[in-house]
């Protein structure tokens, strides 16, 4: 049986369990192969017709928030009015395969950075899904974190900073070969902490184009939650606006697509309170870790974990964070300036 | 005595019939790594015409990660424009057109 049959039957199983007795899932398509997890299109039929969906299949469950945390996140998010996907049916168990796996609804619109950058270059669209980005996140930011599922990866409250430079540190030092630009950055952030927030929040932590669902200027979900934490909330912002998620489009410094003040004002009238210095301090922070995250990609197909050439691709963009790194942290970086 | 084309020149052209002709037939994941392929082409094509990429540059690399562990502001500080300069030097290679300073 190949994989994409007992994917089949395993869905079907996951999904006739959460209520729907004659339902039959098809996979129609791979939206993404990652290290974490596979993102596959698929139909589900049952008495009631056909209606299209979306399956994760968690790969790689150790640095990563389950499916039934995720669910549970995503029906916070859903309450507190940030679009999301709706969740169809999750397990940590897919019967018959073992790994955990999250069902949510299909949601129409662009994913793809290119198309989204292209779409959104005309007709001011890209600075209204600035602001829709913006509100979405000051509402995320608002949720009371005592609801958020208490095994949920979360930042020291002592020291969230120092805690944060110690996870880059031990992810360096896994590298096969040293890299002296992200140790500088990582020292500079060591020294260099921000003023902690007022309250920590529940953080996406990989919000960025790419993992949102985008209409005409609208937002339409917010997905990929699996590095959901609890932390400080201008980590979402700041991640957002690195200059590696812009894609070429340098002019828009918000995902590439919207201007600063549209994303900073909205954050702000939907309850969220923006600090400069953690803004600077996590997108230095993030750069440092994406920096990492590439070069990890690299080693795995190095070690011959992995064949794909975009993984082995992935070695030589890391001199574009490098760069970025070392121009955040210089004083007379221009990626501070408002 | 070599024959021609020579390396950099058949790279260029493998990464222009792989742009103009591949990517347009293809699509979805395909093209993405087709697109990645034509892009690795042209990084290996410039590596080539680069002069001295140091082979011996991993030892030094070694040995000034072991340094910057201990954390000195001032020798960070000392540094970071030597760091910049082998990091330009590097882009230059995979991706010339990030050398602007982002807005």
């Amino acid at each position: 049986m190949s994989t994409a049959q007992a994917y089949e039957e395993a869905l079907t199983s996951l999904v006739v369990n959460s209520g729907r007795p004659s339902a039959e899932v098809t996979i129609v398509g791979t939206a993404s192969v990652g290290t974490q997890r596979t993102t596959l299109f698929i139909e589900i039929a049952d008495d009631a017709g056909v209606s299209r969906a979306v399956a994760q299949i968690s790969l790689d469950i150790i640095s990563s928030a389950l499916p039934t945390q995720e669910a549970a996140l995503l029906g916070l998010a859903a309450n507190r009015g940030v679009p999301v996907p709706r969740v169809l049916a999750v397990t940590d168990a897919l019967p018959g395969i073992g790994q955990p796996a999250l069902i949510t609804s299909h949601v129409d619109g662009l994913v793809v950075p290119r198309q989204i950058l292209r779409s959104h270059a005309e007709h001011g669209a890209g600075d209204r899904l600035a602001v829709a980005c913006g509100s979405a996140l000051g509402r995320l930011h608002g949720i009371d974190t005592r609801l958020v599922p208490s095994d949920l990866d979360r930042l020291s409250a002592d020291d969230p900073y120092l805690d944060y430079c110690q996870r880059l540190t031990a992810s360096l030092d896994e590298l096969p070969i040293p890299y002296p630009v992200i140790r500088l950055g990582i020292n500079w952030l060591a020294r260099n902490p921000p003023q902690p927030p007022a309250s920590e929040a529940l953080v996406h932590g990989d919000f960025r184009t790419g993992n949102i669902i985008v209409g005409e200027g609208r937002l339409e979900a917010v997905v990929d939650w699996e590095l959901a934490h609890v932390g400080d909330p201008m980590e979402d912002p700041a991640y957002l606006c690195m200059r590696t998620w812009r894609f070429g489009n340098d002019e828009h410094p918000c995902g590439g697509f919207g201007a600063l003040p549209a994303l900073r004002d909205a954050y702000e009238s939907c309850g969220g309170s923006w600090r400069d210095d953690a803004f600077h301090w996590w997108m230095t922070a993030r750069t440092a870790w994406w920096a990492i995250g590439l070069a990890r990609q690299a080693a795995a197909f190095c070690d011959g974990d992995t064949d794909s050439i975009v993984l082995a691709a992935s070695g030589r963009r890391v001199p574009e964070l490098e760069y970025d790194l070392l121009n955040l942290i210089s004083d007379d970086n221009p990626m501070t300036a408002r | 005595m070599d024959d021609e084309p020579r390396p950099a020149v058949l790279l260029e052209a493998m990464a222009r019939t792989l742009a103009e002709e591949v990517v347009p037939a293809t699509e979805g994941s395909a093209q993405h790594s087709v697109r990645v392929v034509a892009n690795l082409c042209r990084i290996l094509a410039r590596e080539l015409a680069s002069p001295g990429t140091a082979h011996d540059d991993a030892s030094a690399a070694e040995l000034l990660d072991r340094r910057l562990r201990e954390s000195d502001a001032d020798f960070d500080e000392s540094i970071l424009p030597v760091l910049l300069a082998d990091v330009e030097r590097r882009l230059a290679i995979s991706k010339p057109s990030y050398l602007t300073e982002p807005s």
